[in-house]
């Protein structure tokens, strides 16, 4: 007969992560079916995912869960192998904003998702978005369509970066040359505009749902 | 079914658009990296090929992830639960189904010496159909059919949505059709060359099953043959949890002929018919089946359906998935039953980012 899990979910975590048991529950689960009931996942285990087979970014969301500078690790570089406290921790980018924070809160909420998504970007780890490392981003998200030839793609990175670095550092002369985007830049480039609901994902209401596991 | 978390379901141009200020920007990744995580999360493929979970329990463990301890009280009807089911309801089960199966290879063989006449036909009729009731009588099946009169006629194709191994009994016990299917070894391969002599089953040799077209030759001679019984197929290729139908193979629809659907569905709370057959083998399979508490299920026919003008195999598929889908209270997913075992075709991928690079060109700046 089937038993309950061999390892129990484990109890509140201790950063501040106000998700209720029941979704870190819900979590579990889902972990535990994406490491077919092994205490850690690695890069492969994300492949049995068919829904985000088709995602054109996959590559950058999955290295996002191994980066250590994502899950609050001192040192750099990638990691092998996450367990489920670096699973949540991952999600937790990814909460919705609640009506109760005050404003040092909504900056420190806003400035980690803002982080995420830099560290999406910047993939030599060195803390800056450099032209190179934006065009590869663009030409992953539009890699798909065999229509669209490299050039455009570079063209369209090199229109967003100009556009990035007129934000950040206003008119530049002919013989400045642009470094790349440093965080501050970044967070510059989004004041005033509203990302938080954007990036997050939220869970319904748990109560009697029939689901399948 | 419902999802554990809350979907957005604008389409891909406004959300993107809702973020531009120019052309292209560093805020696309949101729309991608948002979709990547909910799909983490939650999975609406993988999804369901694995059991459905129930609300409340029904005394089987097998049934509740979450099994632990709540009272005495509560575990003592549960053994009582299981000594009922393992000692008494597994062996009388047991003996039928060994009965059934006996009299289905002894009977069909016998009738197999008869000439080709009327009589033949008339008496396999009655050999198969008893025998399909004594084993559906071994499972404690509880089937409701309704809508009888759109019953599978003569020549034509019964096309059903699958859960299980026993999806076939569940039909044969209610009229006469001619199975198509593998030829197995073991006990399988000799009821099925015993069957075979009686009625006109459609066995294929691995080898040629390979061969579509030589598949779709056959069956389109059966199908010619008014005189022959229906066939039977199942058209998602592999079994589902019953909770959604899966993409119909176009081949079952471009054999021509007019096509019953049925939709069949099971009633979780007595017994979970679905078979994962990555988690358990044909037998520890059976075993469950013949130690649950019965399988309830209802089938109902549907009125038959033809392939319209300007209709290709695979709109003709996916009408008939969505009336079975209708009919039984299934969701209907356009993902393939065979990424139980495969992954995405690179042409979905494809598609995804096609449509993406299709709205920067049009929006975009580019010559």
């Amino acid at each position: 007969c089937a038993q309950g899990s061999s390892h129990p979910p484990p109890s509140p975590l201790s950063f501040s992560l106000t998700v209720t048991s029941e979704q870190i529950e819900h979590l579990h689960r889902r972990f535990k079916q994406l490491s077919r009931d092994q205490l850690t996942i690695r890069k492969e285990n994300f492949d049995s995912i068919p829904d985000l087979e088709f995602n054109p970014i996959r590559g950058k969301i999955v290295h996002a869960f191994f980066d250590k500078r994502n899950l609050r690790q001192e040192s750099d570089g990638l990691a092998d192998e996450i367990n489920f406290e670096d699973f949540l921790t991952i999600m937790s980018y990814f909460r919705p904003i609640e009506m109760n924070m005050d404003e040092e809160q909504l900056d420190r909420f806003r400035k980690e998702k803002l982080k995420f998504l830099f560290h999406m970007y910047d993939s030599d780890h060195d803390g800056k978005i450099t032209l190179q490392e934006y065009r590869n981003v663009v030409e992953e998200l539009l890699s798909g369509n065999p229509h669209l030839e490299k050039e455009s793609a570079r063209s369209i990175a090199d229109g967003a970066m100009m556009e990035a670095a007129s934000i950040c550092v206003g008119q530049m002369g002919p013989d400045q040359v642009y470094e790349g985007i440093t965080f501050e830049d970044f967070l510059k480039m989004w004041q005033g505009i509203d990302i938080e609901t954007k990036m997050h994902v939220r869970f319904l209401n748990m109560e009697t749902i029939a689901h399948c596991y | 079914s419902q999802g554990i978390i809350e979907r957005d379901e604008t389409p891909m141009e406004k959300e993107i658009a809702r973020l531009h200020r120019v052309d292209f920007e560093f805020s696309d990744i949101f729309y991608f990296c948002r979709k990547g995580f909910e799909a983490i999360v939650e999975d609406e493929v993988t999804q369901r090929f694995s059991s459905e979970e129930l609300v409340s329990w029904n005394l089987l463990t097998r049934t509740n992830v979450n099994f632990h301890y709540i009272s005495l009280r509560l575990t003592v009807v549960w053994v009582i639960g299981v000594i009922v089911r393992y000692c008494f309801l597994l062996p009388l089960r047991f003996t039928l189904a060994a009965i059934g199966i006996t009299s289905m290879i002894v009977g069909t063989t016998a009738v197999g010496q008869l000439p080709n006449s009327s009589v033949k036909n008339y008496l396999s009729e009655v050999v198969h159909l008893t025998c399909s009731r004594i084993l559906v009588r071994a499972l404690s099946g509880t089937i409701r059919y309704h809508n009888k009169e759109n019953k599978p006629q003569k020549g034509g194709i019964c096309v059903a949505n699958h859960t299980s191994p026993i999806d076939a009994i569940i039909l044969t016990n209610d009229g006469c059709y001619a199975m198509v299917g593998q030829v197995h070894g073991g006990l399988m391969g000799v009821i099925q060359r015993a069957t075979v002599k009686a009625c006109p089953h459609v066995w294929f040799e691995r080898s040629e099953m390979k061969d579509r077209h030589l598949v779709t030759k056959r069956l389109r001679e059966h199908v010619a043959d008014k005189s022959k019984l229906p066939i039977l197929i199942f058209p998602e290729g592999t079994c589902i949890n019953n909770t959604s139908v899966m993409m119909f193979k176009k081949g079952s629809f471009e054999i021509g002929g007019t096509i019953y659907p049925v939709a069949i569905k099971y009633d979780p709370q007595f017994g979970d018919a679905f078979w994962n057959s990555s988690k358990y083998n044909i037998v520890s399979y059976l075993l469950r089946i013949m130690t649950s508490w019965a399988i309830v299920c209802n089938v109902w026919y549907m009125p038959p359906m033809v392939r319209e003008e300007g209709e290709d195999a695979v709109q003709f598929a996916n009408r008939v998935r969505s009336a079975i889908a209708r009919q039984g209270g299934l969701t209907e997913l356009p993902w393939d039953g065979g990424l139980k075992r495969a992954k995405v075709k690179d042409t979905f991928k494809e598609e995804q980012q096609k449509n993406y690079s299709k709205m920067l060109v049009r929006n975009g700046s580019i010559g």
